[in-house]
């Protein structure tokens, strides 16, 4: 899997230079499950990094269109006299 | 001109921050009576996502970063709202579009591409600026995400 060699970007400066891509490779670890649990550390390909990204962002995305449409549900149902709705009310009033 | 040694700063602010500015705008929707008119669900559904994603923009700096103000002027054309900005160098689109077309071929910069389609603002961007705004975006996001699940779970009956 020589492919994807960090070496390569080495070449022309307006690609992602090494030291950005191991910060980012580190950062980006931290916040992407996947990656996390892969347990070679610092072979992972910046391709491979990306590609995470892109997915991890997706779902994301999903996420919030799904939970738009619960709050959406729940917004319009809810009772004012409940817990909840006082909750908000002051939350909301402050 | 490439910032080589410069540490990528991703700090977010706190839950918090996103939470207030999400109710903020529900209750904004609440005011323009979105939640008790007999609006399609689909429209309803859709203005809590643009409320989700706009105070997300706010909440992380508003126009301080690439990604929030690309959001924020795409809500407002949206709307319709006279949106100023200061002026940035425009001329970067326009040259990293260029060298874009020309060689796509490595596969980092095919995974890029996919990424600025997925950033706001992102095909204006150049790769490691790129780089840069999606590690603070994926943070954001998935605290706008934490923050709306924890409101739903709020919400929901027990």
């Amino acid at each position: 899997m020589s492919s994807s060699r960090r070496s390569r970007q080495a070449s022309s400066s307006s690609r992602i230079n090494d030291d950005q891509i191991t910060d980012l490779i580190s950062k980006l670890r931290q916040s992407i499950p996947e990656i996390r649990q892969n347990r070679r550390s610092n072979t992972v390909s910046a391709s491979k990094v990306l590609q995470e990204t892109c997915n991890y962002i997706r779902n994301l995305n999903k996420e919030a269109d799904d939970l738009s449409d619960r709050l959406s549900q729940l917004l319009e149902t809810i009772d004012p006299n409940s817990p909840q709705a006082a909750i908000i009310r002051s939350l909301i009033n402050e | 001109m490439a910032s080589a040694d410069k540490p990528i700063n991703t700090d977010v602010p706190e839950k918090d921050v996103f939470a207030l500015h999400f109710l903020q705008s529900l209750s904004n929707l609440r005011r323009q009576n979105t939640f008790n008119s007999p609006e399609k669900t689909n429209d309803r559904v859709k203005k809590i996502k643009k409320a989700a994603y706009v105070s997300m923009a706010r909440a992380a700096g508003g126009t301080s970063r690439l990604w929030s103000r690309a959001l924020l002027r795409r809500a407002a054309k949206e709307t319709n709202k006279v949106v100023r900005f200061s002026r940035r160098k425009k001329r970067v689109t326009w040259l990293r579009r260029r060298s874009n077309r020309r060689d796509p071929v490595e596969e980092e910069e095919k995974e890029a591409e996919r990424l600025r389609n997925l950033v706001p603002g992102g095909g204006a961007m150049e790769t490691s600026k790129l780089i840069e705004e999606t590690a603070y975006y994926i943070k954001c996001l998935s605290m706008q995400v934490k923050v709306m699940q924890c409101l739903v779970d709020g919400l929901s009956p027990k």
